[in-house]
């Protein structure tokens, strides 16, 4: 034995930012998450040139996935071209070398803070999910040895109580973003803060989905194919944000997720959160021809989902 | 300094491991469907290191993990344990199974199988369209019934199937009926 045989050659840095030990302990936990779909696992979350809660836990899922070959795509509530988003993907090409896109068809792992794109993530896709809280039974059990054990007893009363208390206070369930929802027929997950209108997008996907909170250290992961079912009483159906009707002030696009620009007159204008998707409308309405990958939803709707 | 930083590039260690593990979480996340990895040594360098423990019946496969830092415990200890080919289910029963508050802490069971000819098996569950009809040999008798029998989910162990450079991923939530 010699001291070669022991040691790596010296590198500049490590590839991919993180160091071996830290990539090694965060793929033994991925698989584990994959075997128990729906459950925290927790994970050492290493320090990352980024300060805690801007999207540390899905940087370190994907720098330990990324390699020279794999087309990276970061979006944030939608936006390629937010600050948060263009540095996140800007370092992820840095630190890896791996090539960029914009476009979700091209892509082959998809980083994003609060939004699913709107066309249909294929099987070879993966979608890493930034988590700033991943405990769905915070607002019941704010102690997180607790809310464990509740996990481990699928003791999910409490939140059930919680919507109901909510439809007697309000005539409607209020959570607006991360809604609660069963994996895989037994752990209670948030799907991490996209809007209601995303989370069917999770049911039966063909894609995977890893989701990550670094501050919080813990990852979760929706498999393909994978039951996911937002929490509803039989009578009282799950509902998506109304915006099936509304329509893109620039790229004309109608029927998907939109967001809402308050005018100075006091009305509203709308414009496509998912931006890419926009930016590939306007370019189709100026007649260029534009690849446009099969939507989740057609016309305002998803298949399935009138409930 | 820019230079290194502007193009990266991966050394052929780091190159092997994210191939092999590109391949695990294929496998896992779409049980019964067959990836390409180079064998048992992929999966150690890939994964284990001084964090974990290992039970290895292979002493090629067991040299290789403690060189990585890994201790090498009973298999009734072990994280990781590659068992190569099974004499008998005996081993199932002394295998981690973690705790309900604590599922990762289940053993990952590594076996050489055959997927050419063996016993027919269906799986569904999480990661499987429906239901998947797949051949697995070389498993002792009674292998999946005592899986089955031995499994209280969310505990339990998952399982990786070797043959050759193929691999086959198990999870403790796939289903298996053998016919």
């Amino acid at each position: 034995m010699s001291l070669a045989t022991l040691t790596r050659a010296w590198e500049p840095m490590s590839y991919g930012f993180l160091d071996g030990s830290a990539k090694r302990e965060v793929r033994r936990k991925m698989l584990k998450a994959v075997a128990v779909p729906g459950c925290q696992m927790p994970y050492a979350s290493r320090e990352v040139p980024m300060a805690r809660g801007w999207g540390t836990g899905g940087l370190q899922v994907s720098c330990t996935l990324l390699n020279p070959k794999m087309r990276v795509k970061v979006i944030d509530q939608g936006a390629d071209d937010s600050v948060n988003a263009a540095s996140i993907r800007k370092f992820l090409a840095r630190v890896s070398g791996a090539p960029t896109t914009t476009d979700t068809l091209e892509a082959d792992l998809i980083q994003s803070r609060h939004r699913i794109p709107e066309e249909i993530l294929r099987e070879d896709q993966v979608l890493v999910l930034q988590v700033p809280n991943p405990e769905p039974l915070r607002p019941v059990q704010p102690n997180m040895s607790i809310a464990r054990q509740m996990h481990a007893d699928a003791d999910y009363g409490r939140m059930w109580l919680q919507l109901y208390e909510q439809i007697v206070r309000a005539g409607r369930v209020m959570q607006g973003a991360s809604y609660p929802s069963l994996v895989n027929g037994r752990f209670i997950m948030t799907p991490s803060p996209i809007p209601r209108w995303d989370v069917p997008k999770l049911h039966m996907a063909k894609h995977l989905t890893i989701l990550s909170a670094g501050r919080e250290k813990r990852l979760y992961v929706v498999p393909p194919y994978t039951r996911v079912e937002p929490l509803v009483f039989d009578d009282v159906p799950y509902r998506v944000e109304e915006h099936g009707g509304l329509t893109c002030t620039r790229s004309g696009a109608t029927g998907f997720f939109m967001n809402e620009i308050p005018q100075d007159d006091g009305s509203s204008a709308y414009e496509i959160s998912d931006s890419d998707f926009g930016v590939k409308s306007i370019r189709k309405r100026e007649g260029e021809e534009v690849a446009f990958g099969a939507t989740w939803y057609t016309g305002g709707e998803m298949e399935g989902q009138g409930r | 300094m820019g230079q290194p930083l502007a193009s990266p590039s991966p050394s052929p260690a780091e190159l092997r491991s994210n191939a092999a593990f590109e391949a695990l979480l294929w496998a896992l996340s779409r049980p019964g469907q067959l990836r390409a990895l180079e064998g048992e040594g992929a999966i150690v360098e890939a994964l284990i290191d001084r964090e974990c423990t290992v039970y290895a019946t292979d002493p090629a496969v067991a040299r290789g993990a403690e060189r990585l830092g890994a201790a090498l415990v009973g298999a009734g200890e072990a994280d990781y344990v590659f068992a190569g080919a099974l004499p008998s289910t005996a081993l199932l029963g002394e295998l981690k199974q973690g705790s309900d508050l604590h599922p990762e802490e289940g053993a990952t069971l590594i076996l050489a199988a055959g997927f050419t000819a063996g016993d027919r098996l269906c799986l569904s569950g999480p990661g499987v369209d429906g239901a998947l009809s797949v051949t697995v040999g070389g498993l002792p008798a009674g292998f999946w019934a005592r899986r089955a029998q031995l499994m209280r989910y969310p505990m339990g162990f998952d399982i990786f199937l070797c043959d050759g450079a193929q691999v086959m991923g198990v999870p403790r939530s796939t289903a298996v009926e053998a016919f």
